[in-house]
């Protein structure tokens, strides 16, 4: 048992809890992990689908999924730390299955309970003719490739709208990272958290650590 | 030699006067410094929300860096564009902040300044748009040149940024 690790492992559960957003009544959502290439899925889905959830009268603005997140990676480097890609569809009046947004995250790396909001945005048409088109036959532009999200390479080229945001709770443990070399907190807890003064600003983030 | 990992999103800005914004970032490191993989410039989709104040950019960040010591530890440049209608693009604000130096994740808020120009071309800007730029945009982070110039206070850049740093102990360097 006293071999030296060669490899860390990153556990995570967790859950979609909610979608909040005012321009739609029904959501389902595509979900998947972009790893970098040392990485690797050694156990739960690389993606998946939730199922079509609509808004109710009582939760109001919320559309709630409580679908189950659970996957363990295995990686030798932290680069290409795995993200959570998001899709989200819904069908319009006409039936046709459109994108109502695209949105990422990273895993979170510290171990803990985080709670994440994962804004969501869709592309918009490159013209107003395209717009008019877009309408009209019920084609809305879409990424090809959802992937696209999580990297930096051809992201000037978009231009999207967001509205409303995903709720995602993640529980992380890590395994071994330390064991490698690698320190992914501090000993001396940081006194002057900007966190801390500006949190009424920037609701948009909570951790839990209690 | 030691290694930093620096691993996140930059979010999305607000408290700008126009939403329709998207940031041009880049990463200055100092000559001890190596990046050993990740891209260390680029440029974020443009963001015209719909609902709320605040431009979504969801950008990731994942830089990998190797260093042979500790001055010039790396820092954000950061630029913030508007788009008009016309698809014309201006200078909205500069910005810059180092990277946390202690592991751990951090939510990080980069105030923002544009230059100001003369009273002729603040009026220009006002009508026609189009605004002042600096000749040299890595003057954002030299504190011996900053004196020469007159700013206006703009909006600011949510980030957050994870680091995680490998073998500084063997240096004895704390954290």
């Amino acid at each position: 048992m006293n071999t030296k690790p060669t490899s860390f492992l990153v556990f995570i559960n967790g859950a979609i809890e909610h979608a909040e957003v005012n321009d739609f009544d029904d959501l389902y959502l595509r979900f998947s992990y972009v790893i970098g290439k040392d990485w690797k899925i050694c156990s739960g889905l690389e993606e998946g689908t939730t199922q079509i959830a609509h808004k109710s009268v009582q939760i109001g603005s919320k559309i709630v999924f409580n679908f189950p997140l659970e996957a363990t990676f295995r990686s030798t480097n932290p680069f290409g730390w795995p993200q959570l890609v998001i899709s989200g569809y819904g069908l319009d009046v006409f039936g046709n299955d459109i994108v109502r947004g695209y949105g990422t995250t990273h895993i979170p790396i510290s171990p803990g309970r985080h709670r994440i909001r994962i804004p969501l945005f869709v592309p918009r048409s490159s013209s107003k003719f395209q717009q008019l088109l877009a309408w009209f036959f019920g084609r809305r532009p879409e990424f090809i490739d959802p992937k696209v999200i999580a990297f930096n390479a051809g992201r000037e080229m978009t231009r999207v709208r967001s509205h409303g945001y995903i709720q995602v709770v993640f529980n992380v443990v890590t395994k071994d990272i330390e064991e490698l070399g690698y320190r992914i907190e501090s000993k001396h807890p940081s006194h002057t958290s900007q966190q801390q003064f500006d949190n009424n600003e920037t609701p948009y983030v909570d951790n839990y650590h209690a | 030699m030691a290694e930093v990992h620096v691993i996140g999103q930059i979010l999305g800005a607000s408290g700008f006067p126009e939403s329709s914004l998207f940031c041009k970032w880049k990463v200055q490191i100092g000559s001890a410094w190596r990046v050993l993989q990740g891209d260390h410039e680029g440029q974020t989709q443009v963001d015209e929300p719909s609902d709320k104040p605040m431009a979504n950019w969801c950008h990731p960040i994942d830089l990998h860096f190797a260093t042979r010591g500790l001055q010039g530890w790396p820092k954000f440049h950061l630029q913030v564009w508007h788009q008009d209608l016309y698809g014309r693009n201006e200078l909205y604000s500069y910005g810059f902040c180092h990277i946390p130096i202690s592991p751990g994740s951090h939510e990080i808020d980069c105030v923002t300044w544009r230059p100001k120009g003369s009273l002729l071309e603040e009026l220009k800007t006002q009508f026609i748009g189009g605004s002042s730029q600096l000749k040299n945009p890595d003057l954002v982070s030299s504190s011996a040149e900053l004196y020469k110039l007159r700013t206006v206070s703009m909006g600011k850049i949510h980030l957050r940024l994870h680091v995680i740093v490998r073998n500084f102990d063997k240096y004895g360097v704390e954290f």
